[in-house]
C-alpha cells in the first residue's frame, strides 16, 4: 500500500523512536491512593470547582462546572473523600484551582445512562454528551471537542481525519489502545460520524505500527467509509496540519483552522473516550499514559485523571538512575514538569524521565548560516531569520516571517548544529505577540464600549 | 607618460566632482533648526527610546517643535533639563533624580526554589513554567530581561536577582517596562531606606516561600513618628514625602526586609 506523508520534517535519532521499551506491553490499570484534578483541563476558561471540604464524592460526579462554551466540566476520577480544594502551581503561569480527593477504593459510580448503541442513537444527542462528558483532545492541545464538532456558519466538512500517528519519541500509549481496544475507537468514530453527518473517515497509523494498522483494519472492515491509511515514519506526522497535508492533499492556510478545509481531525484517544461517553455514558475519567525513560519497569498505564507522578513512578519501581528532568509527553514537544507531585491531566499522553546526561541542556552557538532549519522545518518558515528576530524583541519582523504559524514542534531545533535554542525563542515571540494581539483587541473594545456610552 | 596622465585624469575627475558637490550642498541646502542640535548635545545619547520618540534625534526634533515637553528625556538628568530649558527658552521644572530600583531580596538561599531552569535564558519564558523557578510569585527571577533592555549598562545579575548601580542608572525606565514580575520600580534618589518585598500573600504562605519576605506585622508602621508608612495588600510601603529617612523603621523590621542603602 501507498504510504503517504507531508513534506520536509525529521528522524530524530533515538533507537526504536525511544518506544521499543513499551511497544509491546499490554495496558495495566493503575489506581493510586489519592488523585489531585485540577480545573484548567482544557484551553479557553477554567472550570469551577463545584465541591468542598469533607465531600463525599463517586466517579464520574462533577466537581468542576464549565465556565463558556470554551470549556467542558471536570469528573471526579475515583470515589472517596474531597480532602481540600487549593491553589496548586501547575504548567502555565499562575495557580490553577485543584481538587484533591483521598481514594476509598470502593469503585462507586455516580448514576451514568448509557445513550445506546452508536448506530442507533439519535445524532442530537451525542455532541451534548461529548460535552457533559468532559472530553478534550488528548493528543496533547486539551481542544474542547464538542468546539471542534460545532462547525461555525457556512462551513462544512467532507471527512474526518483520527490521528493514529504517534509520531512523538518514547510514546506508546495510541499505539498499544489501537491495538488492544480498535473497537472503541471505531465505535467513537463512528459516533462522530453520525453526529456530523460525514460519511467520510480516514485513521492515519505510522507504518513503524503494523501491528496497529492491521488490528484498525480489522475492526473497520465491517464499517462503512472508514479507511486506514498507513504514513511514512516521520516527525511531525502527528501535527494536525501535516496529516491533513499527508491524507487528503489540503494545505491548511495561515492562521485558519482545519475546517476550513474541510476536515476535521481527532486523536484516537478521544475516539475512544466518545465511545465510552456514548454507549456507557460515562465521562472521561482515566486515560492511557506511557510511563517510560529512566525507570526500572516502564508501563502503559491506564490511570485516573489526577494521578500524581511520583505515584505512576511507583507503579513502575522507581527510578532506575537519578532523573535530570521529567516531561509530560515525549521527548520533542514534552513539558519538563516542575516536581514529581504534580498531577497528570486529560492531555497527558506520557511521562519520560530522562536521565541527568540526555536531559543536559547545551550552550548555542552561533549560527552558521547551514540552511538545516529551513529543510527540516515542517510549515516551511525561516527558523533562522525568526531566531534573530525574536532574540532581539523585534516581535513586528518575527511576526512578518509567519511565526505565528509555528507549531512548535522542534525539528528545527533537533536538527541544528549550532545548538541554536530555536524553539524556546519562537515560544516566547508567539506567547508575546499573542498577549500583544489580546491587549490591542481589549483596548480596542474599550474604546468602542466608550463610544456607544 | 602613463602614470601623468592617470593622475592628471583623477585630478581632473576630482575636482568636477567636487565642484557638483559644493554646488549640490548650497543648492539644496536644509534649514535645520540650530536648536535641535543643541538639544541633542544635553540628551542621554542612547537613543534608548523611553521618551516615546525614534531616538534622540527625533525628541530634540519634538522639543523644538513644541510637541514633546522638556522634561522628557530622563537620562538627560536635572542638568541636561535646565539646558534644554534654557535654549528653548522655558522654565524647566526639574524634581529630584530618580533612580531604579529592584524591589526584592530573594537570593539564591533566602527565596526557595520551585525547580531549577536551564531554557531559555528570559524572566518572561521562565514564568511561564508552572509560575517560575522561584515559590514566591512576587519574586526577580533573577534571568536577566532588564539587564538586555538596559542601555546604559547599570544592572548586573547577583546571586539570582537582579542588581542596580544607581550611578549609572538614568531612570529612563526601559527595565521597569521589561520585567515580567514587576519587580523594579522608580523612586527617588535620596530615598534610602526602602521596603525590598511586594508579597502581598498572607504572613505564613509568604514567610514559606521567602525567609525575607513582608509579612505585613506593622512593626514598622507603629516605630514610625512621622506616618509615613503604610500597610496595605499585606506588605509595608514608604511614603516617600513624608519619609524623613531616620531608619527606625529597618532596626525593628523582624524580616530584614527594610534596608538602608
Amino acid at each position: 500500500m501507498i504510504k503517504k506523508t507531508f513534506k520536509r520534517g525529521v528522524h530524530p535519532h533515538i533507537p526504536g523512536g525511544g518506544k521499543k521499551a513499551t511497544r509491546d506491553l499490554p495496558i495495566e490499570d493503575y489506581v493510586s491512593d489519592s488523585v489531585v484534578i485540577h480545573m484548567a483541563m482544557n484551553i479557553g476558561a477554567p472550570a469551577t470547582p463545584c465541591v468542598k471540604k469533607g465531600d463525599p464524592v463517586k466517579i464520574g460526579q462533577v466537581i468542576g462546572t464549565p465556565n463558556g462554551f470554551m470549556s467542558v466540566p471536570v469528573h471526579a476520577s475515583v470515589s472517596g473523600e474531597v480532602t481540600a480544594v487549593e491553589d496548586i502551581p501547575y504548567l502555565g503561569t499562575g495557580n490553577v484551582k485543584a481538587v484533591f480527593i483521598k481514594n476509598d477504593f470502593l469503585n462507586t459510580w455516580e448514576d451514568h445512562r448509557p445513550l445506546g448503541d452508536v448506530e442507533q442513537v439519535d445524532p442530537s444527542l451525542i455532541i451534548p454528551a461529548i460535552r457533559d462528558a468532559g472530553i478534550t483532545g488528548m493528543g496533547g492541545a486539551s481542544f474542547p471537542t464538542h468546539v471542534k464538532l460545532t462547525f461555525p456558519e457556512g462551513s462544512s466538512c467532507d471527512t474526518i481525519l483520527v490521528n493514529g500517528a504517534e509520531c512523538e519519541t518514547h510514546l506508546t500509549a495510541d499505539h498499544r489502545l489501537m491495538i488492544e481496544e480498535s473497537r472503541r475507537i471505531v465505535n467513537g468514530l463512528r459516533a462522530v460520524m453520525r453526529a456530523v453527518n460525514v460519511p467520510k473517515a480516514i485513521i492515519g497509523i505510522e507504518d513503524n505500527k503494523p501491528e496497529a494498522i492491521s488490528a484498525m483494519q480489522e475492526a473497520v472492515s465491517d464499517r462503512e467509509g472508514i479507511s486506514v491509511q498507513p504514513l511514512k515514519t516521520k516527525y511531525p506526522q502527528g501535527g494536525e496540519k501535516q496529516l491533513i497535508q499527508a491524507l487528503t492533499g489540503r494545505q491548511v492556510p495561515a492562521g485558519k483552522l482545519p475546517i476550513d478545509c474541510h476536515v476535521v481531525v481527532l486523536n484516537v484517544g478521544t475516539c475512544a473516550a466518545i465511545a465510552d461517553a456514548v454507549t456507557e455514558g460515562k465521562p472521561l475519567v482515566s486515560r492511557l499514559t506511557t510511563v517510560t525513560g529512566c525507570v526500572n519497569t516502564p508501563k502503559n498505564l491506564r490511570v485516573p485523571i489526577g494521578t500524581r507522578v511520583e505515584d505512576m513512578i511507583g507503579a513502575c519501581d522507581g527510578f532506575s538512575e537519578e532523573p535530570g528532568k521529567i516531561f509530560f509527553g515525549g521527548a520533542m514537544t514534552g513539558i519538563a514538569i516542575p516536581n514529581i507531585s504534580t498531577p497528570t491531566a486529560k492531555s497527558t499522553n506520557g511521562i519520560v524521565a530522562l536521565n541527568e546526561k540526555d536531559a543536559r541542556s547545551l550552550d548555542e552557538t552561533a549560527c552558521i548560516r547551514c540552511g538545516r532549519c529551513v529543510a527540516a522545518c515542517p510549515i516551511g518558515l525561516n527558523p533562522y531569520k525568526i531566531k534573530v528576530a525574536a532574540d532581539a524583541s523585534d516581535f513586528e519582523t518575527a511576526e512578518k516571517l509567519h511565526v505565528m504559524d509555528c507549531m512548535l514542534c522542534g525539528s528545527c531545533a533537533y536538527v541544528c548544529p549550532a545548538r541554536r535554542w530555536l524553539t524556546p525563542s519562537f515560544r516566547f515571540a508567539k506567547d508575546k505577540i499573542t498577549a500583544e494581539r489580546k491587549a490591542k483587541a481589549a483596548k480596542a473594545a474599550a474604546e468602542k464600549g466608550g463610544a456607544n456610552q | 607618460m602613463i602614470i601623468v596622465y592617470a593622475g592628471l585624469l583623477l585630478g581632473v575627475l576630482g575636482l568636477v566632482f567636487g565642484g557638483v558637490l559644493t554646488f549640490a550642498a548650497k543648492k539644496f541646502h536644509v534649514e535645520v533648526d540650530e536648536r535641535v542640535n543643541q538639544i541633542k548635545e544635553c540628551l542621554g545619547g542612547a537613543n534608548c527610546g523611553a521618551c516615546g520618540y525614534a531616538g534622540c534625534d527625533a525628541f530634540a526634533q519634538a522639543v523644538v517643535d513644541g510637541k514633546a515637553p522638556i522634561d522628557g528625556c530622563a537620562p538627560a538628568g536635572a542638568k541636561g533639563i535646565e539646558k534644554i530649558g534654557k535654549i528653548m527658552g522655558m522654565e524647566a521644572n526639574v524634581g529630584e533624580r530618580l533612580v531604579a530600583r529592584v524591589i526584592c531580596q530573594g537570593t539564591h538561599g533566602i527565596a526557595k526554589d520551585r525547580y531549577v531552569y536551564d531554557g531559555y535564558k528570559s524572566c518572561a519564558v521562565a514564568a511561564g513554567l508552572a509560575g517560575g523557578p522561584k515559590d514566591c510569585r512576587f519574586a526577580c527571577l533573577g534571568l536577566g530581561d532588564c539587564q538586555d533592555k538596559c542601555k546604559f549598562d547599570a544592572i548586573t545579575m547577583e546571586n539570582g536577582i537582579a542588581h542596580i548601580d544607581p550611578d549609572k542608572c538614568t531612570a529612563c525606565g526601559a527595565c521597569v517596562k521589561a520585567c515580567p514580575r514587576s519587580v523594579i520600580s522608580l523612586m527617588p534618589e535620596s530615598q534610602n531606606v526602602i521596603v525590598r518585598c511586594r508579597n502581598s500573600d498572607v504572613a505564613r504562605a509568604a514567610r514559606a516561600v521567602c525567609m525575607d519576605a513582608c509579612i505585613g506585622c506593622g512593626r514598622c508602621k507603629k516605630e514610625c513618628k512621622y506616618d509615613a508608612i503604610v500597610v496595605e495588600n499585606g506588605y509595608a510601603r514608604i511614603i516617600s514625602e513624608k519619609c524623613t529617612r531616620c531608619g527606625e523603621c529597618a532596626a525593628v523590621c523582624p524580616c530584614k526586609c527594610i534596608t538602608i542603602e
